[in-house]
């Protein structure tokens, strides 16, 4: 479903991403893992047109989306969960899942797909007309990914979902990550937290200064001596 | 007593179009990050155009709007596309040199093609007045101050209610967000300062009848307009209205007691002494 081809990236001229390229099959869930700043955000980013490519190539379904634009990209149906939630501060819960919607593609079955939303994320209806800067962490992990399926995604990226939030938000998320890749959504989910990947996904990629390093079932990544050293540098 | 009640009345219906103004202002800073030091300049260069149209084809101010605001609005967008998105993401001083350098461009070029006399622009409502009581109110300010509420109103729906409101909101409160979720940013900060400097299109017609113009008058509005801004908060909606009443009233009840340039401190005064004791705006949360 997904190409990543030979990418190379970066940031203001220094190189971040070499030479990474993966391969993501319609309906699965593949983990991303690698240490702080390994180069996984600048790879989600790619992905979703908020940060150019200096080279290589990137395919989904077939069409090559490596120039397109972030606001294109989402008409695709590539949708990104972003770190640290990113919800709109000022603006309620109920706004905040209509701007999930707000593509040409996901405008015409809104508000069914808000409904379906709130029927995942029953906490979300409580807090319907409260600002979401208001919201707890794991509520706000609750409605950026409720927006992201708002949003119509045929492709889920969640970049470190698990991030500031309690370990019992923590297992209800990754709970409902679990059902919706049953459900058939494709997933890439980029982790820091090892187990918890591991545990969920079927394949994953490990990243190590932008380069990838391992790749492999999660049986195999569990136990390959590389994926500790490219987490811990031993 | 009357004195003051006629500077309350003015004031007030004053302050109604500065908020209006500032709200464009706000709006652009809010979804761009941009000072715009020439914001009062293109207001100037609107009550111009409104001059040209009377010059040639004896249209009244308010006629000539169908025409200034396409005119401004256009204006704004190439502006925006060649001048300043190129620099958009640079540190702001860049920013504030290129508005600031424009404002020198408009007020010379306005210089250079009007003269440096004071012109008028009749109208047919120019001396029409309003007597409610004792206070005397010229309609042109009534009318002013009805169409600025009434813009603002107006504005606040679009922002509240639609589609293309909220992503103007998003933009403003995360702009990555934004993008994620299929907002067009780049075409949001476009519109939105097209539609910031067509706003003051219609404050130049509102503003225009009965008052003579000079070449210089922008950096006079700017200044208003941006104290308007800050006080509202920079981003503030209802905020921004309520400074521009503020900034309305003190620089009504100033001239009215004291005469000449300054009465005209008073504004500048109370502005200081708010940002004192509320440095975040009027209604915004402190800390």
């Amino acid at each position: 479903m997904l190409e990543v081809v030979n990418l190379t990236a970066g940031y203001d001229g220094v190189p971040v991403l070499h030479d990474v390229s993966l391969n993501i099959g319609e309906g699965e869930l593949i983990g991303l893992l690698g240490a702080n700043n390994a180069g996984k955000s600048t790879l989600i980013n790619c992905l979703s047109g908020t940060l150019p490519a200096r080279s290589g190539r990137l395919l989904f379904q077939g069409v090559d989306f490596t120039r397109m634009q972030a606001h294109e990209v989402v008409e695709l149906g590539i949708i990104q969960v972003p770190e640290g939630r990113l919800v709109f501060p000022q603006m309620s819960v109920r706004e905040n899942l209509l701007m999930g919607g707000i593509s040409r593609r996901a405008r015409k079955g809104r508000a069914r797909a808000i409904e379906r939303a709130l029927e995942l994320f029953p906490k979300l209806k409580e807090r319907y007309s409260q600002p979401a800067g208001t919201l707890s962490g794991g509520e706000q992990q609750m409605l950026a990914i409720g927006r992201g399926l708002v949003a119509g995604a045929k492709f889920l990226m969640l970049d470190e979902p698990s991030l500031g939030l309690s370990p019992r938000f923590v297992q209800i998320i990754f709970q409902n990550i679990k059902q919706l890749h049953q459900e058939g959504l494709t997933i890439l989910l980029v982790e820091q937290n090892l187990s918890l990947t591991l545990a969920h996904a079927s394949r994953c990629y490990v990243i190590e200064r932008g380069r990838i390093v391992v790749q492999g079932t999660s049986a195999e990544i569990k136990d390959d001596p590389r994926t500790r050293k490219a987490y811990l540098g031993l | 007593m009357d004195m003051l009640l006629q500077a309350l009345a003015q004031g007030l219906l004053m302050g109604g179009t500065y908020g209006m103004v500032a709200l464009g202002m706000g709006l652009i800073y809010g979804v761009s990050s941009i000072v715009n030091f020439s914001h009062g300049d293109f207001l100037s260069l609107g009550m111009f155009l409104c001059f040209s149209l009377y010059a040639a084809f004896a249209l009244d101010p308010y006629v000539s709007l169908v025409f200034v605001f396409p005119a401004l609005a256009a204006l704004g967008a190439l502006v925006y596309r060649f001048l300043i998105r190129p620099i958009v993401g640079n540190h702001l001083l860049m920013i504030i040199q290129l508005t600031l350098g424009l404002s020198f461009l408009l007020q010379n070029g306005l210089l250079m093609v009007y003269g440096g006399q004071p012109l008028r622009t009749p109208s047919f409502m120019e001396s029409k007045l309003l007597i409610l009581g004792d206070v005397v109110v010229r309609m042109p300010l009534v009318i002013a101050f009805a169409a600025s509420i009434g813009m603002a109103g107006m504005l606040y729906f679009v922002l509240t209610r639609t589609d293309l409101g909220r992503s103007i909101r998003a933009v403003q409160q995360n702009a990555k967000a934004a993008a994620l979720m299929g907002v067009n940013v780049s075409r949001v900060q476009l519109l939105t300062f097209a539609f910031g400097i067509a706003l003051l299109a219609v404050a130049a017609v509102l503003l225009l009848p009965g008052t003579p113009i000079h070449p210089n008058q922008g950096m006079r509005y700017t200044v208003i307009t941006l104290m308007t801004v800050v006080l509202g908060g920079m981003s503030n909606f209802a905020g921004i209205l309520l400074g521009g009443l503020v900034i309305g009233l003190a620089e009504a009840i100033g001239t009215i007691y004291v005469s000449g340039v300054s009465g005209m401190i008073l504004p500048y005064f109370i502005f200081v002494l708010i940002m004192l004791f509320r440095p975040a705006g009027l209604l915004e949360r402190q800390g």
